[in-house]
């Protein structure tokens, strides 16, 4: 989305919005936004890995699920301050490793391309099935039961703290945790993409085998990236399941393995922002459409799916970019090259 | 393992290996011809099922209606093809996500338009002694060895078979040498539909009708299509033999559950062992051999 | 360059998000803009699945509501107010029954609400009833043991149900008995209860199976269950995929085994749905049945099939539902105003209500009904015959002390909890 002025306006001006949501619409606004900012945060851990190094992960849902359920397990069994505290830094280190141990099995071993989609798909398929029969008495760990199908109720709001200083999130609260780790999670991959790294990170996805002729270690690379992919669903998945105090199988299945991809494919994959973007707003769509009773729902976000994968294969946020280039271009005096594909996405977020 | 536990293994490996091929043909037929995974394979299965338990309750005999689902299947795939579909040769991830969302839109519109449920088939034929399962099952098994073998004729014996071969192994050279690979193309995804179809169809008497009926096909088919790799045949006969062992075994022992599960964990290693499909390593050791010689 | 702009921006967009967070003291329930505080009128949320895996019951759960509150208003309403609906499709998905329960109480401020056909449902919504102390009728029959001030479970427990079908089939067929239920929470309970049941009964659970809910092949589980010649299987097999395996039952020649139940034929109307004698012998342990003779439901039947004319069938918890909403009527009239905490003291006042199952009291202590249970049978023309009701009082939750109107909780017992257990 480039690095003008503007932008940055829009950007401020977008977040002060969000942060004024609870107050203009009240606590209910402040629920239901909770889990919407959660799923972005997950939408936004796909565009990192498949928008700048071409993993296009369906599994992305099997660390958030994963970080959901230890979060559930720990915080249930050591409900004190520093229980929950390190419940919250347990679960995302937990999917992290997760994630690191999938991203070496598969890169190290010479997966590549749809192989990897497969793969990511079928790992949150076993999670699904596997956590789908854990219903008895037997499948419990300390006080915490994995519940089957019934999923984990019962799971502790955040808190952080030592002892007994610290401080219990409530609704609000959590609110503007969930949308403070949005914020501060794009501008650190934001920062992350606009390094060295990140230009290793797009050589990588546009041509592994010469990026590697060059010198870059690219499994490492894509070994890193998938990790960070990981680490930043699970942070979404721990403030998803906080926020209902609950979690179920069903963050594994199928359905839900695919909307982040349709979130990234619909907002732009190349696009951090665009997908944010396309994650709320598709997901607020689908719940208006919900609410009103509609059967309509899953018939539009498809709809919208094939249509923007035909029509604008990069996305919307990216065509916009272009439009947004094009005009300044004619307005402007200095003349701007046409950018090649490659060099457009250098400052991007 | 007693004779009767042995033939109760065996039928429920035959009846879990005629799931498979029978799931997966379809897929494995437009996978190997343009590389592509197509998402809303389920839903194909969904269209030979509807079309099938329909017709069949308006009075057509089974075999006929069947008949009538894969036909239709395979034309709902042609018309799909030639509006969507085509644009996305060449563009593996996008065809996925593309096909994701129509598989999303089918599965609400069937409910939409048909409800929650269809009309129920009653399994034909009556039952076994000793493995005490349905003689449907040995049929189910019989078609499925039928369309490989069919299959097989198909590529192997006619003038289609061939140019289809010649675009699968090399489309630039086949078009230089004339193939119209559109046309391919188009045909070829047709077939897939209407295997597709066939599948839906066959299994329509022994599953329920939903609209999330091709969801149960989904997992077992992409599986084995990416454990099988580009041959149609050979990888998904091997694929279906492997995950088909691994499933029957384990479901004896640990249930249906854990049948799956260690089905697609062995999916998971073979994908990990074998990037290429078992079709990729049948053809590295090919050439080796070649080498060695 | 852009170091120095991303500081800049930044520090700009944190500063205004933190001005706003600031006003966040402002915030209430409705707040500043606010987004309507409901209607006036006492609104009940009717959160029942009409598409999905639960199709089959949650449209009937859906229409006798409906039904039960038109009937109701039209009478002259409660209190002399008509009772608003708030009924969206859940369509079977625990995360939209989370976003549509929060929507009702939020923004429908819901006096009363009923949801859910599966356990898995109430178990994601009880966080959010129990945080906002919602008036929540349960009213699907259910593994037993959840004893929560807010909520009401209408339904039978398995514990009732298993306790009417299980001694019978032990009296009439013999003591081994092979389990079949659905791999979930209430499944995995009931197959509990049966072995309890089957040990009060000097029986024994010869072999279990648990099978995943979208699971439709039978062949291995027929297999083993045929190796196993159990006198009789225990089934509490849910949900549509379930259903084949009495298809299925048929074309192996398993119908010589005589099946209990206490999730089949009375929520799906297999016996309706799949052709005879596919459900021969099978014995379903029930509060209600449509096909119950006496007068008073018949002539429930026939308002119901006149009101909705494509209906299908009214099963068990749609009957639940209906009668539920005439003993909310009756609490509220007791307590004199829709306030939910009054309501509540009012439902523990001890109630009795006229079902088409039976007249049916409330159990103050725990929350549940005392139900008149009664066996179901089905032969190989699937007509249906009853035997003898019998009042079965939710005994499980008496034996662990739940007693609500002393001491409020929200907990599920299981069946561990129990005192002496095998």
């Amino acid at each position: 989305m480039g690095n003008s002025s503007a932008f940055w306006l829009g950007l401020a001006v977008a977040v002060a919005v969000l942060a004024a949501l609870p107050a203009l619409f009240g606590l209910y606004a402040a629920e239901v936004g909770a889990v919407f900012l959660a799923y972005a945060l997950l939408g936004m851990s796909l565009a990192f890995i498949w928008g700048y190094c071409g993993i296009l992960s369906f599994g992305q849902v099997a660390f958030f699920g994963v970080a959901g359920y230890a979060f559930g397990i720990i915080a249930i069994n050591a409900t004190t301050l520093t229980g929950l505290t390190l419940a919250l830094l347990a679960s995302i280190a937990v999917s992290t490793a997760f994630a690191a141990a999938l991203g070496y099995f598969m890169f190290y071993g010479g997966v590549r391309d749809v192989y990897v989609t497969i793969l990511t798909l079928v790992v949150a398929l076993v999670l699904y099935t596997f956590m789908g029969q854990t219903a008895g008495g037997e499948w419990s760990v300390g006080d915490a039961r994995l519940g089957g199908f019934n999923g984990m109720s019962g799971v502790p709001d955040l808190a952080v703290g030592i002892g007994s200083t610290g401080v219990e999130i409530g609704l609000l609260g959590h609110y503007y945790v969930t949308l403070g780790a949005l914020v501060v999670t794009y501008l650190g991959l934001r920062a992350l993409v606009n390094s060295q790294f990140g230009y290793a990170m797009i050589a990588t996805r546009e041509d592994e085998d010469r990026t590697a002729m060059f010198g870059y270690d690219t499994t490492f690379i894509k070994l890193v990236v998938f990790t960070i992919g990981g680490a930043i669903a699970g942070l979404g998945g721990v403030l998803f399941t906080t926020q209902n105090n609950y979690v179920d199988p069903s963050v594994f299945g199928i359905t839900a393995a695919a909307l982040p991809v349709v979130w990234a494919s619909v907002g732009g994959r190349t696009s951090l922002i665009g997908t944010v973007g396309a994650a709320l707003a598709i997901q607020f769509v689908d719940y208006r459409l919900a609410l009103s009773g509609s059967e309509w729902a899953l018939v539009v976000i498809g709809s919208l799916l094939v249509f923007v994968v035909l029509v604008m294969p990069e996305g919307i946020a990216p065509r916009l970019h272009e439009y947004v280039l094009e005009s300044r271009e004619d307005a402007d005096s200095s003349p701007v090259p046409p950018d090649p594909p490659a060099a457009a996405e250098e400052v991007s977020d | 393992m007693t004779g009767a536990g042995l033939l109760n293994f065996g039928f429920e490996f035959v009846e879990i290996f005629a799931f498979i091929v029978l799931a997966t043909v379809g897929l494995a037929v437009i996978f190997g011809m343009m590389g592509i995974i197509n998402l809303a394979h389920g839903e194909f299965i969904l269209v030979g099922a509807y079309a099938t338990t329909f017709t069949f309750a308006a009075g057509l005999p089974l075999p006929l209606a069947m008949l009538t689902g894969v036909v239709l299947t395979a034309v709902y795939g042609l018309v799909l093809e030639r509006l969507i579909v085509r644009h996305l040769y060449g563009r593996l991830l996008d065809s996925m996500v593309v096909t994701w969302g129509i598989s999303l839109v089918m599965i609400q519109l069937t409910r939409i338009v048909f409800g929650n449920t269809a009309p129920g088939i009653g399994i034909p034929f009556g039952q076994l002694p000793i493995v005490d399962g349905p003689v449907y099952y040995l049929v189910l098994a019989a078609v499925a060895v039928g369309v490989l073998g069919g299959l097989y004729a198909l590529f192997m014996w006619t003038e289609f078979g061939i140019r289809a071969r010649a675009t699968m192994q090399d489309e630039a050279t086949a078009r230089s040498m004339g193939v119209d690979t559109d046309r391919m193309y188009m045909s070829t995804f047709a077939v897939g539909s209407g295997l597709a179809g066939l599948a839906g169809a066959l299994y329509a008497p022994v599953m329920t009708v939903t609209p999330e009926y091709g969801t149960g096909f989904l997992v077992e088919a992409f599986v084995a299509v990416v454990v099988g790799g580009a041959s149609v045949l050979v990888g998904t006969v091997l694929a279906s033999g492997l995950l088909g062992t691994v499933n029957a075994a384990v479901t004896n022992v640990a249930g249906t559950f854990m049948g799956q599960v260690a089905m697609l964990i062995a999916a998971i290693v073979a994908i990990r062992l074998m990037p290429d499909g078992i079709t990729g390593v049948l053809a590295d050791w090919r050439e080796n051999r070649g080498e060695s010689q | 360059m852009s170091e120095r702009s991303l500081t800049r921006r930044s520090v700009l967009a944190a500063g205004s998000t933190a001005a706003l967070a600031a006003t966040a003291g402002c915030v209430g329930e409705g707040a500043v803009l606010g987004m309507g505080d409901g209607s006036p009128n006492p609104t009940a949320a009717v959160l029942e699945d009409r598409s999905g895996t639960f199709a089959l019951t949650g449209t009937a759960k859906y229409r006798t509501t409906k039904l039960a509150i038109e009937e109701i208003n039209r009478d002259g309403g409660i209190l002399g107010e008509e009772l608003e609906v708030f009924a969206p499709d859940p369509q079977s998905d625990n995360m939209r029954y989370q976003d549509l329960a929060r929507h009702a109480i939020y923004q429908e401020d819901a006096d009363v609400l009923w949801a859910g056909y599966s356990s898995a449902t109430r178990e994601a919504i009880r966080p959010l009833i129990n945080d906002h102390e919602q008036l929540y009728f349960y009213t699907t029959q259910y593994e037993g043991g959840v004893c929560d001030k807010t909520v009401f479970p209408l339904g039978a427990t398995a514990r009732q149900q298993l306790g009417a079908v299980v001694p019978h089939m032990i009296e009439e067929y013999g003591d081994e008995i092979y389990t079949v239920a659905a791999d979930y929470n209430f499944g995995q309970r009931s197959g509990e209860w049966v072995k309890i049941i089957a040990e009060e009964h000097g029986a024994e659970v010869v072999g279990e199976e648990y099978i995943p809910l979208e699971e439709s092949q039978f062949g291995s589980t027929i297999n083993n269950i045929q190796a196993a010649e159990p006198d009789f299987v225990m089934s509490m097999l849910v949900g549509q995929d379930h259903s084949a395996f009495y298809e299925q039952r048929l074309a192996s020649g398993l119908t010589d085994v005589p099946i209990g139940t206490s999730t089949n034929m009375a929520q799906e109307r297999e016996h309706l749905r799949i052709d005879p004698p596919a459900l021969e012998d099978v014995y379903a342990g029930v509060n209600y049945m449509e096909e119950l003779p006496t007068d008073r439901n018949e002539a429930f039947v026939e308002r119901y099939h006149e009101r909705w004319d494509d209906a299908e069938y009214i099963n068990q918890e749609a009957q639940n539902n209906y009668f539920s909403v005439y003993l909310y009527k009756e609490a509220v009239e007791r307590a004199g105003t829709f306030d939910q905490a009054a309501v509540i003291e009012a439902l523990e006042s001890g109630l009795e209500v006229e079902a088409p199952e039976g007249d049916v009291t409330l159990d103050p202590a725990t929350h549940h009904m005392n139900h008149n249970m009664r066996i179901a049978h089905a032969d190989e023309n699937h007509e249906i015959s009853f035997d003898e009701p019998r009042t079965i009082e939710p005994v499980f939750l008496q034996e662990v002390g739940c007693d609500l109107t002393e001491r409020a909780e929200q907990t599920q017992y299981e069946p561990d909890a129990l005192p002496e257990v095998a």
